[in-house]
């Protein structure tokens, strides 16, 4: 009985990791319900592997904050979804949601020379 | 791959678009001061009136007997013209690299819409070929210069394409799409695609002629 606390409590403990880490290792692509119709198959995103090949352990790099149209890279969003500040139409002066995918990936892509940057390197059919 | 996606997107974009407009200017400004030297009375009888009857009349399908004499070639025609203007112009992906670049926006057409205007190029560009190729008129008058803009501009059309379907190797096609495009645009002044710039001066002086010297229609 002294013993199955604290096994119970690391059961739960380990699970809760499981989880979390499962959630994110489900993520094969990017293809936010907002969109509703995708004009392009959605982009093809591993988060898993994206990470561990681009050496990517900082979730505020992608996962930024921010207001106004100004990107804030201290406060970490991870856990919010993208759509939840950038609507499919432009609000304010927030850029679009496609807009903000395309600007995040693409951008990064080319400062770091590595990764798809046309078309059909992502939205593969 | 991504170093020279980003050289035929970037430096070789601004060189191509450069020779396409001020390679245009300076086709224009030659042509206009040739003209002048060369044939001074023709620039005396040219007319707004005239030249835009001319051209309004020939911008109606079958309107004009010279495309009512070759019914086939006429449909190909506009057809083609509308088509490789409008689809690079309204294409989804296109606008996004506006945007993208310059946060420029216009109206687009569906892809599904593009990919068969795409298609209506394609087999503009094969008649055309036949044609030449068939018809002893055309034939006799074909040279070499017909071929290759002929090619220039069904390059971009066909690679396109099989880049949008990812056909063959895309990251290979997609690289091949944007150099096509570059070739077409660079070689609009200086190829048989410069009547894309001529086209309505020499309608507006046949109009001229016709109208002011002869009398006469020119269509």
């Amino acid at each position: 009985m002294k013993r199955t606390l604290p096994l119970l409590l690391s059961a739960a403990l380990i699970l809760a990791f499981a989880q979390a880490a499962m959630s994110q290792q489900d993520i094969k692509s990017l293809a936010p319900q907002a969109f509703g119709k995708l004009t392009r198959p959605a982009a093809q995103f591993n988060h898993e592997q994206h990470n561990e090949k681009a050496g990517l352990t900082d979730c505020v790099v992608c996962h930024h904050g921010g207001a106004d149209g100004k990107i804030d890279k201290s406060a970490s969003t991870e856990g919010t979804p993208c759509a939840d500040c950038h609507k499919v139409k432009a609000e304010g002066k927030n850029t679009s949601l496609m807009n903000a995918y395309h600007k995040q990936c693409i951008g990064c892509h080319k400062a770091k020379g590595k990764g798809p940057l046309a078309c059909g390197q992502c939205h593969k059919r | 791959m991504n170093a020279a996606y980003q050289f035929v997107t970037g430096p070789l974009a601004w060189a191509a678009w450069g020779i396409f407009l001020l390679g245009s200017a300076y086709r224009l400004i030659s042509m206009y001061q040739l003209a002048k030297a060369k044939d001074p009375t023709a620039i005396a009888y040219m007319s707004w009136h005239f030249s835009l009857r001319s051209i309004i009349n020939w911008l109606i399908p079958f309107n004009a007997l010279g495309w009512r004499k070759s019914p086939a070639m006429t449909i190909a025609t506009f057809a083609f013209h509308a088509c490789l203007f409008l689809t690079p112009i309204f294409l989804v992906a296109h606008v996004l690299l506006w945007d993208q670049a310059f946060g420029v926006s216009y109206a687009t057409i569906p892809d599904g819409a593009a990919d068969i205007m795409t298609l209506v190029v394609i087999a503009a560009c094969l008649y055309f070929a036949g044609r030449r190729l068939v018809q002893p008129e055309v034939r006799y008058i074909t040279t070499p210069q017909d071929w290759l803009a002929l090619i220039i501009v069904l390059a971009p059309f066909l690679t396109g394409f099989l880049a949008y379907h990812q056909a063959i190797d895309y990251d290979a096609m997609i690289i091949l799409h944007v150099v096509a495009g570059e070739i077409m645009l660079a070689a609009i002044p200086f190829t048989r695609l410069s009547h894309m710039v001529f086209a309505v001066f020499t309608r507006a002086y046949m109009g001229s002629e016709f109208g002011g010297v002869r009398h006469a229609r020119d269509w």
